[in-house]
């Protein structure tokens, strides 16, 4: 249903989730090519341009990371195409050493770069606060605060793009991508694919040295230009109550000040700012001029209130400006309106007409003894599995896990807490590679596929080429199963669901001069421990892959193919209670049961991967049959 | 205009949480009124607690619902109505549904104590009562199985809910969008679960807070 409204030809409206209408507007914008590494919260960007590509004549790939992604649009751009990527912020990060260069160069075809934040780290490991990627890269950035402005922000950000010849930031925060809400759309008109003539003269798009120092001079009226460009853009808005008080704004912040301010009763003057880099600063100004006391309201950094600040020093000195710097907003997490209410009637000396604290102190008394529930590995995971072997095989070994991003990072969330040490894609075997000098201890790397393809080759290559002694254990779910269970270079198609060719792992590690490779089922797991017992005793550098699909993707192959899945049960005659099972194992299907205090298993959760079966000392587990 | 009309929905991941708000939403857009919604997607995990903050009105602009704005919340799994109590205004409707999926983290302190036992719905239910007197437990699970499929259970919970005279969308429309949403070989049965839904509320729910005709 959702695909269908982004794929209609006509024009409409229709309930959309962000990601998709930002999906939606590109195509409106006859996007040609499109690539992109899974992250969230821009994950359902990619996940709707694969499942509509078939529809269109737009290019795809799911990239081997954020850094390629960019680059593919690059290229294209450069030919003069239309395209578009769009990443997590940290992605922009692997993206970046390209991402800057490209601002000097410059494009021909319109290219979108959505990237956004995640205030909270919801699904992230960190807050980073992408904004400052504009200012420090010199390209346009343009931040819409709902669906409908996504829509038309994508629209307006291929032709800026196409009239300046640079790349344009949407940048976005989890508030905005995973808000859905009521989008207005136009109708799709696109133009064949078609080739086009390389014409440019040699070297337009290389910088270094001389072209580059030519290249900065030229960006920087760039810049200009673009801001004089937003000074009047209708992306910005004011609007003027003819109080003293003024509020700047921007994304997800304009929607809880505006909320708040009618919580409060109040009528403040707004400036939301749409286009953030290069900041308007005459319409800042003019703004910061109307008022006595300007509320800044955004999230994480001071961005816009350094700014401002900077603009009123010469505008109007005595403005109050309230914000971060004040201690009114804080820098950490996520708002909502009751946080910004708060913050406002604070600087204005008003009392909320509700007590949150007093609310939250409430709430807090109610759920004592509530149970956490923090996400865990699925019924059925096959790192679930891998992890029960894996520390079976180091029982009694001193040993210290540098792990990676992906599904197995949660092992070191309660009850399983495993893993000492997560930074970013890839970095489990740079990190192991440093332990392996500092540390007495074994020193075990962790990594998925995925993330492997993503940043992990040039960790082993260099581990190979010095000979570091760690072992590293490859957990191949065939997916990239934390974000959605996307396609990655080992999976025999890409987006749109087009074949491509599956990288072999275990031939790339081979290739790269590792002999002792040690290839595991994790379902078969007592085996699957031995064998990991065996190659963590011997010297590294060398790799454990422990292969089986994703349950969750691996469960919608089998409905396709019409095979029930079926559950287990616990012969409650044989178990004698050694909650193996619970205290090893770890699986939401399996609990205790209040009555007789022997494990029981719900049918609706379990998905038969039977692994907990060959756990049991008991043999207490059995196929659950005919029920 | 529509009245305002804010549902927190909770449940666990995996329970069709996010499906259930597409719906709300289709349905609102077929029947012209302005919705939105925050909701959480990223770690595809099953099993962890998950939430959706749905908002009805044309003035509305937070995807958020604030602490205490919530005029219901909606609960899949009972423990999680508790967890997300905060957002409930006073003399807000809790529709929760009796089913409790133990955390492991629960099951794993549960194991070291003999005595233990798990929290239950009626222990959420007590706890709830103490902020609001407007408290519905419908047991999802049975109906959904009973309507012939036990994964009906968002659509036994929406059945309840679209019983709410608060509720400003109309209840056709909501049955149009869960004909339109979910798999065609599947519409009888989640039609069927939406109505039982509904009777369950008619018994247990209707005597606590105005209900439609």
């Amino acid at each position: 249903m959702v695909a269908a409204d982004v794929i209609r030809k006509g024009a409409g409206r229709a309930f959309m989730l962000c990601n998709e209408a930002i999906v939606r507007a590109a195509i409106e914008s006859d996007v040609k090519v499109v690539s992109a590494y899974p992250g969230s919260p821009t994950t359902e960007i990619l996940d709707t341009f694969s499942e509509v590509a078939p529809q269109f004549d737009y290019r795809m790939e799911i990239s081997a990371n954020e850094k390629v992604a960019l680059e593919t649009c690059a290229g294209a751009s450069m030919a003069g195409l239309r395209t578009m990527t769009s990443m997590k912020s940290v992605g922009l990060n692997v993206a970046s050493d390209s991402f800057y260069s490209l601002s000097y160069t410059g494009v021909k075809g319109g290219m979108v770069l959505a990237v956004a934040d995640d205030p909270q780290a919801h699904s992230s490991q960190s807050e980073q606060d992408g904004r400052y990627f504009g200012p420090s890269a010199y390209v346009p950035m343009l931040e819409p605060s709902d669906p409908q402005e996504a829509m038309a922000f994508v629209k307006k950000a291929f032709e800026l793009s196409e009239k300046h010849g640079v790349p344009m930031l949407l940048r976005t925060t989890t508030r905005v991508n995973h808000q859905s809400g009521m989008v207005e759309f136009a109708e799709i008109t696109r133009k064949p694919f078609e080739k086009v003539d390389w014409e440019h003269p040699v070297g337009r798009f290389v910088t270094v040295a001389d072209s580059a120092r030519t290249f900065k001079l030229a960006l920087l009226d760039r810049t200009e230009r673009v801001r004089e460009e937003f000074e009047s853009s209708d992306m910005n808005t004011v609007t003027l109550t003819g109080s003293e008080v003024g509020i700047i704004t921007s994304g997800a912040g304009y929607n809880y000040a505006v909320d708040a301010a009618k919580v409060l009763g109040i009528g403040p003057s707004i400036l939301k700012l749409g286009t953030t880099f290069p900041l308007p600063t005459r319409l800042i100004a003019d703004f910061v001029k109307r008022h006595r006391t300007i509320i800044v309201v955004e999230e994480l950094s001071p961005y816009l209130e350094q700014n401002v600040m900077a603009v009123a020093k010469d505008a109007n000195p005595s403005v109050r400006v309230v914000g971060k710097g004040s201690g009114h907003f804080s820098e950490a997490f996520e708002y909502n309106t009751n946080i910004v209410v708060d913050g406002m009637a604070k600087a204005l000396g008003m009392t909320p007409p509700v007590d949150y604290a007093a609310v939250m102190t409430r709430a807090t008394e109610l759920k004592k003894g509530l149970p956490d529930r923090p996400p865990t590995f699925c019924p059925g995971c096959p790192h679930r599995a891998s992890l029960w072997a894996v520390r079976q095989a180091l029982k009694g070994v001193k040993h210290v896990l540098s792990t990676d991003i992906g599904c197995y990072s949660m092992s070191f969330l309660k009850p399983v807490e495993y893993g000492d040490s997560l930074l970013s894609m890839g970095a489990s075997l740079g990190v192991a590679a440093g332990m392996q000098y500092a540390v007495k201890q074994k020193v075990v790397a962790m990594i998925g596929d995925s993330t492997f393809w993503h940043a992990g080759l040039p960790g082993l290559v260099n581990a190979v080429h010095h000979g570091d002694d760690f072992t590293l254990i490859l957990l191949d779910n065939s997916v990239t199963a934390m974000t959605g269970q996307q396609y990655n270079p080992g999976s025999d198609k890409s987006a749109g669901e087009r074949a491509a060719k599956p990288l072999v792992v275990e031939n790339v590690i081979r290739a790269m001069g590792i002999e002792d490779i040690t290839i595991v089922d994790p379902y078969d797991v007592k085996k699957a421990s031995a064998a990991m017992k065996e190659a963590l005793s011997r010297k590294g550098p060398n790799v454990i892959i422990s292969r089986r699909a994703c349950a969750l993707y691996a469960d919608r192959q089998k409905r396709k193919r019409g095979e029930t899945i079926g559950s287990n049960r616990v012969d409650k005659d044989v178990c004698k209670k050694p909650y193996t099972c619970i205290r090893q194992f770890h699986c939401p299907a399996i609990s205790i049961d209040d009555k007789d205090r022997k494990a029981t298993i719900t049918k609706e959760l379990c998905d038969r991967c039977d692994v907990c079966a060959k756990v049991c000392p008991f043999g207490s587990i059995r196929e659950r049959e005919g029920e | 205009m529509a009245k305002e009309f804010s549902v927190y929905m909770a449940g666990v991941g995996g329970q069709g949480l996010v499906l259930l708000s597409n719906v709300i939403g289709a349905a609102c857009a077929s029947a012209g009124i302005r919705a939105l919604t925050g909701e959480q997607h990223g770690l595809s995990q099953r099993s962890g607690s998950i939430n959706v903050h749905m908002r009805i009105g044309e003035e509305i602009r937070s995807p958020l619902i604030p602490i205490g704005g919530a005029d219901a919340i909606l609960a899949l799994e009972a423990l999680e109505a508790l967890r997300y109590v905060e957002y409930l205004r006073p003399g807000g409707v809790a529709i929760v549904n009796s089913r409790v999926q133990h955390p492991i983290s629960e099951t794993t302190e549960h194991m070291k104590e003999k005595t233990a036992v798990y929290m239950s719905a009626k222990d959420v239910e007590e706890r709830l009562l103490k902020i609001t007197d407007k408290v519905s437990l419908i047991d999802a699970l049975s109906i959904a199985r009973s309507a012939g499929n036990a994964l009906t259970e968002n659509i036994v919970m929406l059945g309840a809910l679209s019983t709410l005279d608060a509720l400003p969308v109309p209840e056709k429309a909501l049955k149009d969008a869960v004909a339109a949403t979910v798999p065609k070989k599947a519409v009888d049965v989640n039609l069927k679960a939406f109505d039982m839904g509904k009777q369950a509320a008619r018994a247990n729910l209707c005597n606590l807070v105005k209900c439609r005709e």
